[in-house]
């Protein structure tokens, strides 16, 4: 495989991952966009524009995932909050659920691929 | 605390992020500006500071706006690249003046490669011309009934067009072209972004 390949398929992987870490991030409480956008950044190699996780947040609205409202900020104007509805709930449990088998057995492979 | 060059950094970044995202229906591409310049906002104001190095880096890790807003395209956006041919038939037939309208007008509007204020543009600049010549011609005609039509109409040698009907079926001719260039320079723009997506 081409190493552009290799980028593509990460990045392909990675566009996946990052709504559910979206969900992810709203399971305990509600956070505002810019909010969410800082703390995906902080995981290494996940978000590469941040930008793009507003048309992000824009999607999981439509698909009824997050539900949003508005909330006073003490240093700024307005906020608006993301809250992950029922959906959405379910949509993370599945995710996990899924995401543990998947990850483990291409950890096998991988793992087995490499001794081997 | 800003000065106006950081602000001009700011307004040219989201000025390139309106004109990528005009494929998007109006209401999310206001919102999407909204929500990035919230985002710049927030951060400068984390950051507590607005100095050119700082808003440099806050427009670098947001990422080019043509990105985001691809990624603010429509999900099946490999299903829309395909569908040149439609977009071509409805460009060649909105060329031909009426004929060419009722059948390059209903394509219009099924394709996915403009957006609704684009196909409304489009229509408008091909039929209102048309329209209105017609609405003229019936004040005129209501007006001059007994005059000048009885007269015309009794001259068989009539058939050479005057220089009234030149210019009407000119503009009638230009309206269909000028409607099909329209689209197609927005065709071309929005097509841009959207091949960033897959």
């Amino acid at each position: 495989m081409e190493p552009g390949e290799t980028r593509h398929s990460l990045s392909q992987l990675r566009r996946g991952a990052v709504e559910y870490c979206v969900l992810a991030l709203l399971r305990d409480r509600e956070r505002y966009g810019f909010e969410l956008v800082r703390k995906l950044s902080e995981v290494d190699g996940l978000v590469t524009s941040e930008g793009t996780i507003y048309p992000l947040l824009t999607r999981l609205r439509r698909d009824r995932l997050v539900t949003t409202f508005w909330r006073e900020s003490e240093s700024g104007p307005p906020r608006r909050y993301y809250e992950l509805t029922d959906g959405g709930r379910e949509a993370l449990a599945g995710f996990t659920q899924e995401w543990t088998r998947f990850r483990d057995g291409v950890d096998g492979l991988l793992r087995q691929e490499g001794s081997g | 605390m800003s000065t106006a060059h950081t602000n001009a950094l700011v307004s040219d970044y989201l000025r390139r992020l309106d004109r990528a995202a005009a494929a998007l229906p109006r209401s999310r591409r206001t919102e999407l500006v909204a929500e990035i310049r919230e985002h710049i906002d927030d951060a400068l104001r984390e950051a507590d500071a607005s100095d050119e190095v700082t808003v440099r880096n806050v427009l670098e890790r947001l990422g080019p706006p043509e990105e985001i807003a691809a990624a603010a395209g429509p999900a099946r956006a490999a299903a829309s690249g395909r569908a040149g041919v439609l977009e071509i038939a409805a460009l060649v037939a909105l060329a031909v003046p009426v004929v060419g309208w009722i059948v390059g007008i209903p394509l219009l509007v099924l394709s996915r490669a403009w957006s609704t204020r684009e196909k409304v543009i489009g229509s408008f600049v091909s039929v209102v011309p048309c329209l209105l010549i017609g609405f003229l011609y019936a004040g005129i005609g209501a007006g001059e009934t007994t005059s000048t039509e009885v007269g015309a109409a009794t001259e068989p040698g009539g058939a050479g067009l005057g220089p009234l009907e030149v210019m009407t079926l000119g503009v009638i001719y230009l309206s269909g072209l000028a409607s099909s260039v329209y689209l197609a320079v927005h065709l071309r723009r929005t097509r841009e972004p959207r091949t960033l997506e897959v």
